[in-house]
């Protein structure tokens, strides 16, 4: 057991100043959203009244929303390359405190994840005149909560740490395998009944581009900030139950 | 007598383990095949108001997957309980041999009653729904996707079920954690399937597509679930 990784490290005395910066700098990026970018307009979509308002092609208020909903699906995505890449250290080392940081990746996941989610929903409503729809991208963040759920379910089932580490870091794997090749599949097989609707030109112009960097870099830090000091609190509570162990024998 | 036993051999003594028990036991296909009735029974409850409204064959595609992926659930979360049960497993890893050779062995048997269970369950599944509708030219096209999703299922499935066999709540583990990784090759084998069942205009560049994608997700997930296999049984 390699009693560095147990241990808080230099980097925990910054973590409150760049949890405050990211907000700061996320911040600065939403009110540039709304002053610098420009409405632009919805996706081509068949024109379609939802609530007496017609949702294609206008210029859409709605579009604020991918200032925030990116930056967080991306974040999620980076912290659950974690996820798969402490499980591949934690496989070859055998080392606990590997496996709590692919959980902690895991955790800071799942809330941005949800983030995602929640900002999702009214954008899919507004941008393309649909309440849910299966497709790719949508399919496959939907597969990916299910099974960063599921990794949790896994984790809650064993008592043996050995066991539940083990079993966490394989399919926390698995799940970054699986992610992509679902991504690719519901891309490549077009649905009959469902269009893709997402428009293709990804060009961002200046005046949202930056804006929309400021808030990932923000949003970014902020994840950073809150993966370290969930880890910091996952690992000290690690060390007492250590601690409590030696003193059992002791006794 | 020599030390050396080849993988081979090794493979075909765990896979004719697997097989004799079932031979004596019957037990995971009649559950299987039971269970795969059952389905067959809600699918009729849940059709019985359409009469002839509906066109069935573009429903069917998706119908089948249905039927597999719950039938093969049951017998996956059975296919290591047994060597729980009896600690067979642990007499199984004592012997010096490469892990992987256990879980290729596991694969063939799953993939062996779950192809014995899809034989029975098919013809019947077309002979309750689909004989009102004459079958399209393509229709044994259908059979290449069943095969690729049920090698991929008993891939996925072999790796999830031996690590969900060693928790309290083993069944509902399994079907959480299996589900959601097999959904694209289920989303494949579906598109596949619907298009050879239905044998619309252009039918045949779903169809490649679909099956392609399976092919290249049960290579995928094979491998790697063969790879992550010696870590998940020896813990």
């Amino acid at each position: 057991m390699n009693k560095k990784l147990l241990e808080a490290s230099k980097v925990d005395r910054y973590v409150p100043a760049v949890l405050v910066a990211g907000a700061l700098i996320s911040a600065l990026g939403f009110v540039l959203a709304f002053t610098v970018a420009p409405l632009v307009h919805g996706a081509a979509v068949t024109p379609e009244l939802i609530a007496g308002q017609l949702v294609a092609n206008q210029l859409l208020f709605s579009q604020k929303i991918f200032y925030f909903h990116v930056p967080v699906a991306m974040s999620s995505f980076i912290a659950l390359i974690f996820t798969a890449f402490y499980g591949v250290r934690y496989l070859m080392t055998r080392d606990e405190g590997y496996d709590v940081r692919a959980k902690t990746a895991t955790e800071v996941a799942v809330v941005f994840m949800i983030a995602t989610m929640v900002t999702g929903v009214p954008w899919t409503r507004f941008e393309w005149g649909v309440w849910w729809s299966w497709e790719p991208r949508l399919t496959t963040y939907l597969i990916l909560i299910l099974m960063a759920i599921a990794y949790f379910i896994l984790r809650t089932a064993f008592s043996d740490s050995e066991k539940r580490c083990s079993y966490a870091s394989v399919f926390g794997i698995i799940m970054f395998i699986d992610a992509p090749i679902c991504f690719m599949i519901t891309r490549l097989i077009p649905s009959s009944t469902h269009p893709v609707v997402f428009r293709t030109d990804s060009g961002l112009p200046p005046d949202m581009l930056v804006p929309f960097l400021i808030c990932m870099l923000g949003i970014v830090l902020i994840a950073f900030a809150l993966y370290r000091v969930r880890l910091r609190q996952s690992l000290l509570s690690l060390r007492i139950e250590r601690l409590k162990e030696e003193l059992d024998e002791l006794e | 007598m020599t030390g050396k036993v080849s993988a081979f051999k090794q493979f075909k003594i765990l896979l004719g383990k697997d097989l004799r028990h079932e031979m004596r036991t019957h037990e995971m296909l009649t559950s299987m095949g039971l269970y795969a009735v059952l389905v067959l029974i809600i699918f009729g409850v849940a059709f019985a108001q359409l009469g002839k409204a509906v066109d069935v064959a573009h429903l069917s595609g998706g119908l089948v997957w249905v039927l597999i992926v719950f039938t093969s659930l049951l017998g996956l979360g059975r296919s290591f309980s047994y060597e729980k049960e009896a600690s067979c497993i642990e007499g199984i890893l004592l012997v010096p041999m490469d892990r992987s050779v256990i879980y290729l062995s596991k694969l063939v048997s799953n993939l062996i009653f779950l192809s014995a269970v899809e034989v029975i369950a098919l013809p019947l599944f077309y002979f309750f729904f689909m004989t009102s509708v004459a079958p399209a030219p393509s229709f044994p096209y259908s059979i290449a996707s069943v095969v690729l999703g049920s090698i991929g299922i008993s891939a996925v499935g072999t790796l999830l079920s031996s690590i969900t066999v060693n928790a309290r709540s083993k069944d509902v583990l399994l079907a959480v954690l299996f589900i959601p990784v097999v959904f694209p090759l289920l989303y494949a084998c579906v598109a596949a399937t619907t298009a050879a069942l239905v044998g619309a205009d252009a039918w045949m560049e779903t169809f490649r597509t679909g099956v392609l994608l399976a092919g290249a997700y049960d290579i995928v997930m094979t491998l790697a679930s063969w790879v992550l296999y010696d870590f998940v049984i020896s813990a």
